[in-house]
This record gives structure tokens, sequence and C-alpha cells, in this order.
């Protein structure tokens, strides 16, 4: 009966399948998804190890939503990752461009450039710190070449909140794992089509927008989705290099979670939950779009 | 056969466990009662074997030190000191309380012993989380003045405002000290007060700072500006009280003088001219500026910290300390505390015994900077000059300058509500009035 062992071998892969997937799923569940509802719980009230239990409670929420600082907050925190995620994605398409071409040292330069994504994220700031701050080499130079009287009179970039060592420490990170993306998409693609579209008489903006630009698009949207999501949460760049009171939203968290009064960490549990669920809706939205777009130019 | 041992040696160990920590309170009770020599002390300590002691790991000189000097003291006595060196104090603390929470008693903890003061130490008394009153009863307590007749003793006697009642040992004496940056401004243009500090300012906008609050390097100087700014004219006398003694609404009067003070003077201060000002997050990012001439003063605990700092070059050339603000350069102490659920007890009181020693002291001072927290009119004239030889030494200032400008720390319970005030009003820029602020203040940490 060949249909029988048919649906054997069928189901022994189907259990294959499953065993293969149990240990990422356990840690996926258990880690991740156990964090997640142990957060909501708790930013809705539950923490009976403080001696605090009023599930479902709102109120910290709304004491959050309702002060007029964290929508500053969540101003500060979305402009840093939107903005730094857009520089990066420009800088590393042009980069991805160039490195497509022929240039002479262009094997050292495919490993120079990667250098940043092997550097970690506080290196960076420290970097910033030594190299941009008031007392940093920047101003030490301006001064000793006589630009400015004194170090302290160099235009202030770090602990602004428009947030340029935030934004820089950023990009100088996020540009070569953008230009890394969009290169391996392009060495796939091959030159052909847009050889072609030359020959046809297209000029070269023409080629980038209807002719490049469509293929690589999925190598941008999942580079631009990475770093955008990191943006958001994360924490070290703007508490080092931010401006201060009002603090981005992870930052916000840090301070609820530090406070000598336990109650806070409430608040501060909820502040996260806020971050989880912004981060969530713009995420979700952008690939929601973005498929519509796919199904749109008939790519599945 | 498998099932019975194994639940006989799991009912052994939970008896094992239980004697232990029976055995450990009969330990505190007698030590407590001067019941137990220190030699059984000793002895009980060797067993332990090990003292794990949780402490601030931010300065170098103080981990280089222990970890080259008190270690091997430590080890010559039979127990094995393991620093754990933390990023903040309130950590240890929190484990305590954890431990606490989840049944732990004495014997049964992980934290051996803390460096503490102020509010840290008023919450684990509040929790009821202290071994008791060891600290008099070391040999080496002598070295340290208990005697409430002597207003000297007042520092051991009380921290922050709060009885210590002996269950904590007095580790280091510091003051709140001002450091001028002479290579930038002359020594004699330094202020001396609040009003002069304002005026200088005024002529070199955003050459100051402070460390901000809720660190509690940045609570000390708006401390110190509250004592200055006393509508009553009498400093820190009535901020030793706690907040149930002198209530709200009259906290709130005594410090609105100071907080407006604050306020205004915050458009003076770093950056404030290009919109915000900056306040440091702590003393290290503070030490930063000073050191890139961003800031012309810089304000924090620290009676050695210039000698030590010029020594090994985190302060510029030419810094000085001065007198600032006169009358009220807040001194405090600060203390290592065994909590009630300290795993070694008898180790901790030995390490403790050895951290109030002269030698440790004097090797302390010299290394670290840090300067001693036994009373030198207790200690024999031989001893006494071995502790001056250690000191790195005042810069600009004498010792008699700094004694006749000492005032008091705040009364912890105070602390709490002056912090939350500063943050609502100063930082948040708050419309409310300091006596709404200061009484929700008040509500919330109820």
């Amino acid at each position: 009966m060949p249909e029988t062992k048919e649906l054997a071998r069928h189901r022994r892969e189907r259990v294959w399948m499953w065993i293969q997937l149990l240990p990422v799923m356990t840690v996926l569940i258990v880690l991740f998804g156990g964090a997640l509802v142990l957060g909501v719980a708790q930013s809705l009230g539950f923490a009976p190890w403080f001696g605090v239990n009023t599930f479902p409670d709102f109120s910290y929420f709304a004491a959050l939503w309702g002060d007029v600082f964290f929508w500053k907050s969540l101003g500060l925190t979305l402009y840093y990752a939107i903005f730094a995620t857009l520089l990066s994605l420009v800088l590393g398409i042009l980069l991805a461009l160039a490195m497509v071409r022929t240039f002479p040292s262009k094997s050292l330069y495919k490993y120079l450039y990667k250098l940043p994504l092997m550097i970690p994220y506080t290196v960076g700031i420290a970097l910033a710190v030594i190299m941009l701050g008031n007392g940093g080499m920047l101003s030490r130079l301006m001064a000793f070449a006589g630009f400015i009287d004194d170090p302290s009179q160099f235009p202030q970039i770090l602990k602004t909140h428009m947030g340029w060592g935030v934004i820089a420490v950023y990009v100088w990170k996020q540009t070569p794992f953008v230009a890394l993306t969009i290169y391996a998409v392009l060495l796939g693609m091959g030159r052909e089509t847009e050889e072609a579209a030359a020959i046809l008489g297209a000029n070269k903006r023409q080629i980038f927008f209807q002719v490049t630009l469509p293929q690589i698009l999925p190598g941008i949207i999942s580079s631009t989705l990475i770093i955008f999501a990191f943006n958001i949460g994360a924490f070290e760049a703007p508490f080092i290099l931010g401006g201060g009171f009002p603090d981005t939203l992870p930052v916000v968290a840090w301070r609820y979670f530090n406070d000598a009064d336990y109650t806070l960490q409430l608040q501060g549990m909820a502040t996260v939950v806020s971050i989880a669920l912004v981060a969530g809706v713009i995420l979700y939205s952008y690939l929601a779009f973005y498929r519509r777009y796919e199904r749109r130019i008939g790519r599945n | 056969m498998k099932k019975t041992l194994l639940s006989l040696s799991v009912i052994g160990s939970l008896m094992a466990g239980a004697a232990f920590a029976q055995d450990a309170e009969a330990f505190r009770d007698g030590f407590i009662a001067g019941n137990i020599t220190w030699e059984d002390v000793q002895s009980r300590a060797k067993e332990e074997g090990q003292v794990n002691l949780y402490y601030w790991g931010g300065s170098d000189k103080i981990n280089v030190w222990m970890d080259s000097i008190a270690v091997p003291a430590l080890a010559a006595e039979g127990v094995t000191l393991n620093p754990v060196r933390i990023t903040g104090t309130k950590d240890a603390v929190d484990l305590v309380l954890a431990e606490k929470g989840s049944g732990k008693g004495l014997g049964e903890g992980s934290v051996d012993a803390i460096w503490v003061n102020g509010e840290n130490f008023a919450t684990l008394k509040r929790q009821d989380a202290l071994m008791g009153a060891f600290a008099d009863k070391l040999p080496n307590s002598g070295n340290i003045e208990w005697n409430p007749d002597d207003p000297r003793a007042l520092l051991n006697l009380r921290d922050f405002g709060v009885e210590t009642n002996a269950s904590e040992m007095p580790w280091s004496g510091q003051q709140y000290v001002c450091a001028v940056n002479t290579g930038r401004v002359a020594a004699d243009v330094a202020p001396s007060t609040f009003d002069g500090l304002m005026t200088y300012l005024a002529a070199n906008p955003g050459k100051f700072t402070y460390v901000k609050p809720p660190h509690y390097i940045g609570n000390t100087f708006v401390q110190a500006a509250l004592y200055a700014h006393n509508p009553d004219g009498n400093g820190a006398v009535p901020f030793q009280g706690s907040i149930d003694e002198l209530g709200a609404a009259e906290l709130a009067r005594l410090i609105t003088p100071g907080m407006e003070y604050l306020k205004a003077l915050e458009p003076h201060l770093l950056g404030a001219a290009g919109g915000n000002a900056r306040y440091p997050e702590d003393p290290k990012a503070l030490d930063g500026l000073f050191l890139n001439g961003e800031i012309d003063f810089s304000c924090q605990f620290g009676l050695y910290g210039v000698a030590t700092g010029l020594r090994d070059g985190t302060y510029p050339e030419g810094a000085e300390q001065f007198v600032f603000p006169e009358g009220n350069m807040i001194k405090n102490k600060n203390y290592l505390v065994i909590p009630g659920n300290a795993p070694n007890p008898a180790a901790a009181m030995v390490m403790a015994n050895y951290m109030a020693s002269v030698d440790s002291q004097a090797t302390k001072l010299e290394i670290a900077g840090m300067p001693p927290g036994i009373d030198p009119w207790k200690l024999s004239d031989a001893d006494a000059a071995k502790l001056d030889a250690a000191s790195p030494g005042l810069i600009g200032v004498t010792q008699a300058d700094l004694d006749a400008n000492t005032a008091p720390d705040t009364n912890a319970t105070l602390v709490d509500v002056i912090e939350a005030t500063w943050l609502e009003y100063i930082e948040r820029n708050s419309s409310d009035s300091i006596e709404a602020i200061v009484e929700n203040a008040v509500a919330n940490l109820k």
C-alpha cells in the first residue's frame, strides 16, 4: 500500500521538522514571550514582590500618556531613530553603488568599510566623546589653530536635543550594515538589466530609479527594519550623548527602574511596553505597506 | 531504599540549614550581648572562610587598594575577602531585601557587608534588615568616638540624621569641597557664597554646573543651597528632623528661597546659552568637564580629591580647593553595614574590625585618598602621626578653614522629598507652587 507508506513518510518529516524547530521555539516562547507577558502584567499593576498588586490597573499608562513630557520624549526617540535610519540608508546605497564599480585599491576598501560593523556601539560612543566633545580632539585642534579662543567655544555637537552625536554614532555604525546588505543584492542581480536599459537610451537617473531601485528594494526594507528597531530601543547612545531632560523613552524607563522608589518600576515597565507598542505598530505598518506594494508590482 | 535515602538526605540537609541559621542567630545574639570572645569570633570566621563585601566599584584607586592591601591582609586572618563591585549601592540593598523577602535569614543570604550611607542605610533600617549593634564591640572600635556627650561623636551616631545604633561601622569621612581651576581663574576670584557664584556666572556664563540629582553628589549641592537660603537664617538646623516631625508645609517654607535660587541659577549654567542647561550624570562626568576647562569650578565630596586627582591626572594642573559655600560645607561619614541575612556574620565582623584598624585606614588614605573614618583624637600619638603622614594633603585650604565651615547632612527622609522637588520644579520646570510639589512628593513617598 504505497499511500500509507507515503503518509507515514510525510508524518515522519513533520515530526522531524518540529524537533528541529523546538530549540528556537522554546527560547522564543519561554524567554521572549515570558518576558513580554510579565512586562505587560507589571505595567498593568502586577508586582506582588514589591507589595503592589492592583491588576488590571491602567493608571500607570494613564499617568504616563497624560504627561506632556512623555510625548516630547517619544518625539525625540522617533526623531533620532528615523533620521539616523534615513541617513544611513542614503549613505549606504551610495556606498554600495560605488562598491560595484572597479576602482584602485578596491580590495582593501572592501575590508575597510566594514570596520565599524565589528566595533561595539560603546566604543563608537567613546570615539564620539573623544572626537566631537567640547573637550575633544576637534575642538582642541580648532583652538590650537586659533579659530576659537578655547575648546569650550567649539559648537556643541554632543549633549544637545538636536542629537548630532547620537545620530553620528548610529550612522557611522549602520551605514556599512546597509551597504553590506545592498551590495550583496547588487552582486546577485548583475549588471545586465542596467546595461540593457542604458543601451535602450535610459539616462543614469532613470536607470537608478526604474531599474536598480526596484531590484534592491528587498535589501533596503530588511536592513532599515533592523536598524530602525535597534535605534528606537537603544539606550547607551542617547544616555551618554543625548541632551538630558527630556530624555528618549529607553532612558526615561531606565530612570524609573533606577529610582529608590520601587513603585516607580511599574511606571518604568509601562514605558517599556509603550516603546514596544510604538515600535511594533510602526514596523508592522511599514511591512504591510511594502507587501501591498510588492503585490501591486506583481511580486510575491 | 533509594527513595528513603534520598528523602533522608533531603530532610538532613534541610535540618542542617535550619540548624545553621539558628546557630548563626545564637552567635549574633551572643556577640551583641557580649558573651562571645573575639577569639571565638575569629575561629568561627575561619570556618566561614569567606566574606562578600558589596561596594561601589567606580573608583580605580579604591579597587586597587582593596585588591592589593585588604585582600592579602584578611587572607592572613584566614578569611577570603570577596570584593563585589557594583555600579550603585542600591543594587546590593535590593538584593538584601529581595532575599529577606524570600525568607532568607541570618547565615542564608549572599551579602555580608555593604559600603553605605544615607538613604540606603535608612532603607535597610526601615525594612529591619540590619544584623544589629556590632560596631562598638569590635576590638578596634576604640578608634572611634562613641560617647554621645562628645559633639564630635555625632557623625558616628547618626547617618543623615538616622540613628546608627552601632549597626554600621564608620569607614570613611568626607566633606563637600569645591575646586577651582587656577589655570583659568585666579584663586581669589573664586566665589565663597551662592550670591558670589551668581555674580561670577552672570559675567562668565556657562562656566559652572553641578551633578544632576537624584545622584547624591548633586543632592548635596542642592542641600547646601537650601541651608544657605534658609529663611530663618539657622542653616542646617531644621533639616535634621525627619519629615514626620517637620511636616510638608514647613519643609516647603524652608526650601522655597533655595529652590528659587537654583531656578534662577539654571540660565547661567553650562550649556544654558544653547537652550538646555547640562547637568552631568555622575562625578566622573563632572571631572571630565573640569579637566577640559569647560567649567571653572567643580564641587563634590572629596577632602583629598584634588591632591589625588592631580597625582593621577584626572584634575587640571593648577586645581585648588576653596571654601564654598561659607559655613555650609556638608560633612558626613560613610559606613560598612552588615545586613540581617549575612551568610558569614563572623567573617564580616573580622573584616569590619580590620577596616577600622589604623593600618588599613592609613593605607586606604594614602593609596585611595579616602579620608579616615576613625577619629584621630582616639588614637595614640604614634598612630595619629601615621595617619597624618599618609594624608595626600589639602591644596589651597587648611583643615581649620574646613572645620570652621562644616555643616551636617540633611535627614534621610527629607533627602527623598528634596530630590523629588528638584526634579519637578527645576528639571521638569513645573508651574505648580513649591508647597504643592512638596506635599505631592511627601504623599507619593509614603
